[in-house]
């Protein structure tokens, strides 16, 4: 065989390869969603209590159920992602512009979070910090696992910026906070909407922390699946899956386009 | 400005810059871990590290969680070489569509994944139905809630995590030695061998430990599965809510925040981030 008919028969393996494993984490999905909208007996009884007889009425009922939960991650997110920003952009900026004794110190003690686990962290929070309300204890949970990957999107981004331009406007006479709102933060704006799509799909679908501190009005969505699959019908279950699934696909798109290389990184399962 | 005040001046702005950073390491991580660390110092909380780390179910379950995190980083690092490898080198059409699809999984929370793996292989999944539809006999019904069922629900959010993790690397492999090695004669074995595992292992030792850290941690998929086979996190939350056990729990938690802690450190020795 000649080395291109093996180059050939590599290409075609992989691919079929890379397709394959696609469609294995794909169909569970498809089966899932067929779910929601099969009328299909095998997929079990759509009614209850309430008479879901529609496909729409389905999705009423699971929004009606869960509206809270879905308010409720709404609101942590709402929270978690502009915090995130705020806490982690100037810094990882300042590591790699204006670094400081202690700062590769601090960088690396940004990405520790990832190595402890959710339930771990979560415990400890609940038994060391006191008087502060479990709204915000969540948040500083979703917090401590989104930080590393705004630190880290940020700080890739400023290593590849060029900072003669920085250096010009100041040589020109514009005061730091000029140079940052007309030179900085928008040569950085394709990584800061990166890292707010990044730390939004990680929280939006953050279960490790918040099923630990959430107290029964204070359900997250995800807390709210678990609900549905333990006590809810298959259709139910589907349906809700759905609506958890439905603001994830725009927001991954969105990633792959923004090039979000290091999505991958540390998410907690 | 002397160079030496200018340089002052920018310490001082990157400390001030990441002062709301270091402010909240040490309220929300550094504190409460440090809290975690002191109870196996109190009177209860050292009885409970030893009952943890004593042969008995809370040590099986740690146990549990080692080797199927470890069984399942290993697993998924192999099935994702492939298909990182062409997504990071080849082109072919439909290549971002297919990024796309294997990336989503990685928002999915475990309860997720757990109930995908029901809706597969549960008592009546949709693979022991397409079996008994084509072959008449009931086969695996169930199996989701065995040690096999967990073992593939981990494989089905690390596989997106290994290709990610993999394929951000190979992208930065550079293209150059593997043709200069193979202008100079270096035949396949030879440059995989010589350049491409040298080239790779830092990869690989990241990948794996990206992948061991989210499965030790993780905790819903096994709330939805475990009938038998126990792991940490789901002892930690029954002890917790279920027995009231602080102390036990707190014991768990420190025990599996360390030897999570110290696989990924090792992994990851010697490299940048």
């Amino acid at each position: 065989m000649s080395s291109e008919t093996v180059r050939k028969l590599f290409r075609r393996t992989g691919i079929a390869l890379t397709v394959l494993l696609a469609l294995a984490l794909l169909a569970p999905i498809l089966i899932t969603a067929a779910g929601a909208f099969s009328r299909a007996e095998w997929y079990g009884q759509r009614s209850e209590g309430a008479e879901v007889a529609s496909t729409s009425a389905l999705f009423h009922y699971v929004i009606e159920t869960w509206g809270r939960a879905l308010l409720r991650s709404g609101q942590v997110v709402a929270a978690v992602v502009p915090l995130a920003l705020l806490i982690g952009a100037p810094a990882a900026w300042a590591f790699r512009r204006r670094p400081f004794p202690g700062s590769r110190l601090l960088e690396a003690a940004a990405v520790v979070p990832l190595a402890i686990p959710g339930v771990a962290l979560a415990f400890s929070l609940i038994q060391s910090v006191h008087g502060v309300p479990r709204f915000w204890l969540l948040v500083g949970g979703h917090l401590a696992y989104t930080l590393p990957l705004v630190v880290r999107t940020v700080g890739n981004a400023v290593e590849t910026l060029d900072s003669s331009l920085e250096s010009a406007a100041r040589c020109l006479g514009a005061g730091p906070l000029e140079r940052a709102a007309r030179i900085t933060v928008p040569l950085l704006l394709p990584s800061l909407i990166l890292s707010a799509l990044l730390v939004f799909a990680v929280s939006w679908g953050e279960f490790n922390v918040s099923f630990l501190l959430a107290s029964p009005l204070l359900q997250t969505f995800p807390a709210g699946l678990y609900l549905t699959y333990t006590t809810n019908s298959f259709p139910v279950a589907a349906a809700a899956t759905l609506v958890f699934l439905a603001p994830v696909v725009p927001v991954l798109i969105a990633i792959q386009a923004f090039g979000g290389e290091e999505f991958h990184r540390g998410l907690p399962a | 400005m002397t160079p030496r005040s200018h340089t002052a001046a920018s310490a001082w702005t990157g400390a001030l810059l990441s002062l709301p950073l270091l402010l909240f390491l040490s309220v929300a991580v550094a504190w409460p871990l440090a809290h975690l660390v002191g109870r196996a110092f109190t009177a209860g909380g050292g009885e409970a590290l030893g009952q943890v780390l004593a042969a008995g179910r809370y040590r099986t379950a740690l146990v549990n969680s080692l080797g199927l995190s470890a069984a399942a980083a290993a697993a998924s690092l192999l099935l994702s070489l492939g298909p990182a490898w062409m997504l990071a080198r080849e082109r072919f059409r439909g290549r971002d569509l297919l990024r796309t699809a294997i990336s989503l999984p990685l928002t999915f929370s475990g309860v997720l994944v757990g109930f995908l793996m029901v809706v597969l292989l549960g008592r009546i999944g949709a693979i022991p139905k397409l079996i008994e539809a084509l072959t008449g006999r009931e086969r695996l019904s169930g199996m989701a809630y065995t040690f096999a069922g967990l073992f593939l629900s981990y494989l089905y959010f690390e596989v997106p995590r290994a290709v990610m993790t993999l394929e951000s690397a190979f992208r930065r492999f550079p293209r150059e030695l593997d043709s200069a090695a193979r202008t100079l004669g270096a035949g396949a074995l030879e440059r995989l061998l010589r350049i491409g595992l040298p080239l790779a292992a830092p990869a690989l030792r990241s990948t794996l430990a990206v992948t061991f850290s989210a499965s030790m941690g993780s905790f819903g998929v096994a709330l939805i599965l475990s009938r038998r086979f126990t792991v940490a996190p789901l002892e930690i939350y029954t002890e917790m809510t279920g027995f009231l056990n602080d102390d036990v729990a707190g014991a768990l938690c420190l025990a599996l925040a360390t030897i999570t802690l110290v696989v990924d450190r090792l992994l990851s020795m010697g490299q940048r981030r």
